[in-house]
């Protein structure tokens, strides 16, 4: 569960000041709002790579557990 | 290395799609036609912006504007000012054939580079005497034998604009979440019938990575509405829906968090999982369709059809789907892989 918050947070904390009113949209908004794929792309790059983080976390952990019983 | 060829392939699809997805333009398109409105009877110019037209370097510009199937006029004079802007001389005649106040014409333009595109309902035009029915100079247009022009281009719709190949992501992102939790839900089923442990860690797996893939789709999503409806959510019953699915599916995750008997943990969640499997169909599928919606394919009008989905996008929406499914089954895959080790652990530790 907290995995997945977090992961919705840090997703939307990377999206939204790159959307925030004013200048920064508008070159958002140009060459046919092309960026809006960009965004989008981004979003499910940094999921998977939060996913492969926390994973990596886990094994880690669980690495350690075992060298420590031996 | 057990089957490690779908995980290549997975990847190399994927890219297919990105790069093929970013890469191949958009069909020409009008965005803006000034002044909107004509009268009868007057000669007019109006100024049109296109988007990804090459205006200057065709030899051969025709536009028209089209009242029906057999009523057109041609455009006068055609001024051409750069390649996406470009001034068409209409004479509107004095009488229209029909009979109405106002009547939306539909401007048709053709070039031999770009080939023929429509802004319907681009002018809308005032009659002045609407009894005097006349279709007379409405009929010798010569409308018809368009360029023909070869290779593969999106559709350009106005609003989406480039933002149509989010298709290929949010969208897929969807059907993908679906095929990860079908397995996670036959792996529940298969649980309960066997009592197996591993099916229970299967099911979690799968439905972790397919819970994952429905919030990145609420979140591309968002971000998608912003930039074609202007507000990040919206009341749409079809968002609204899906947010209630993925709450269902999230509360899953804290049943699984919050019980430490195995087994009872197991038994619970699997039948949790069906239980939110089987709301996320109506509520994903069958309530959106009974009212209207902004998304396509709800309220009647039928998706992953015609204009919506034609055959270009449909070129890297569906491998689009499959590497999306492949790539979740290889993360799905890793889960699976730490909880049977730490299951081990575990029974070691014991």
């Amino acid at each position: 569960m907290k995995k997945f918050l977090s992961l919705t947070f840090i997703s939307l904390c990377a999206v939204l000041p790159l959307m925030a009113q004013g200048d920064s949209l508008d070159f958002l908004r140009s060459t046919g709002k092309i960026y809006s794929v960009v965004i989008v792309i981004a979003v499910i790059f940094i999921g998977i790579t939060i996913l492969l983080y926390r994973l990596d976390r886990k094994l880690t952990k669980l690495e350690n557990q075992i060298k420590n019983e031996q | 290395m057990n089957g490690f060829w779908w995980k290549i392939g997975g990847a190399l699809i994927f890219l297919y799609v990105l790069i093929g997805g970013l890469v191949i333009p958009i069909k020409p398109g009008i965005t803006s036609v000034t002044p909107s409105n004509a009268k009868s009877g007057e000669d007019i110019t109006f100024n049109v912006v296109g988007y990804n037209t090459h205006f200057q370097a065709a030899t051969k510009v025709r536009a028209w504007l089209k009242l029906d199937s057999i009523h057109a006029i041609s455009a006068t004079e055609i001024r051409k000012i750069t390649e996406n802007e470009a001034k068409f001389t209409f004479s509107i005649p004095a009488n229209f054939p029909v009979k109405e106040a106002v009547q939306p014409l539909s401007l048709i333009v053709d070039n031999d580079v770009d080939g023929v595109f429509v802004q319907p309902n681009a002018i809308f035009a005032t009659v002045a005497d609407s009894s005097a029915i006349s279709g007379e100079a409405w009929k010798s247009s010569g409308i018809g034998q368009f360029s023909v022009v070869e290779g593969i281009k999106f559709p350009y719709r106005n609003i989406l604009n480039e933002t149509i190949r989010n298709t290929f992501f949010h969208i897929a992102l969807w059907f993908a979440m679906f095929i990860l939790l079908i397995v996670g839900v036959y792996h529940a089923v298969r649980f309960l019938n066997t009592g197996d442990m591993i099916h229970d860690i299967k099911s979690a797996s799968f439905n972790k990575i397919g819970i994952m893939y429905g919030v990145f789709g609420l979140i591309t999503g968002s971000v998608w509405a912003k930039f074609t409806w202007d507000t990040f959510w919206t009341s749409d019953v079809k968002l609204n829906m899906t947010a209630i699915a993925m709450l269902i599916y999230l509360a899953y995750l804290v049943l699984r968090g919050s019980s430490s008997d195995h087994d009872r943990r197991a038994k619970l969640s699997a039948s949790y999982s069906i239980f939110a499997f089987v709301a996320l169909i109506p509520l994903v599928f069958i309530i959106p369709r009974m009212t209207d919606s902004l998304h396509p394919g709800n309220g009647g009008n039928p998706a992953l059809g015609g204009e919506d989905l034609d055959n270009t996008l449909r070129l890297f929406f569906y491998p689009s789907i499959i590497a999306l499914a492949l790539l979740g089954t290889w993360m799905s895959q890793l889960l699976i892989r730490y909880e049977k080790l730490k299951e081990k652990v575990l029974l070691k530790n014991q």
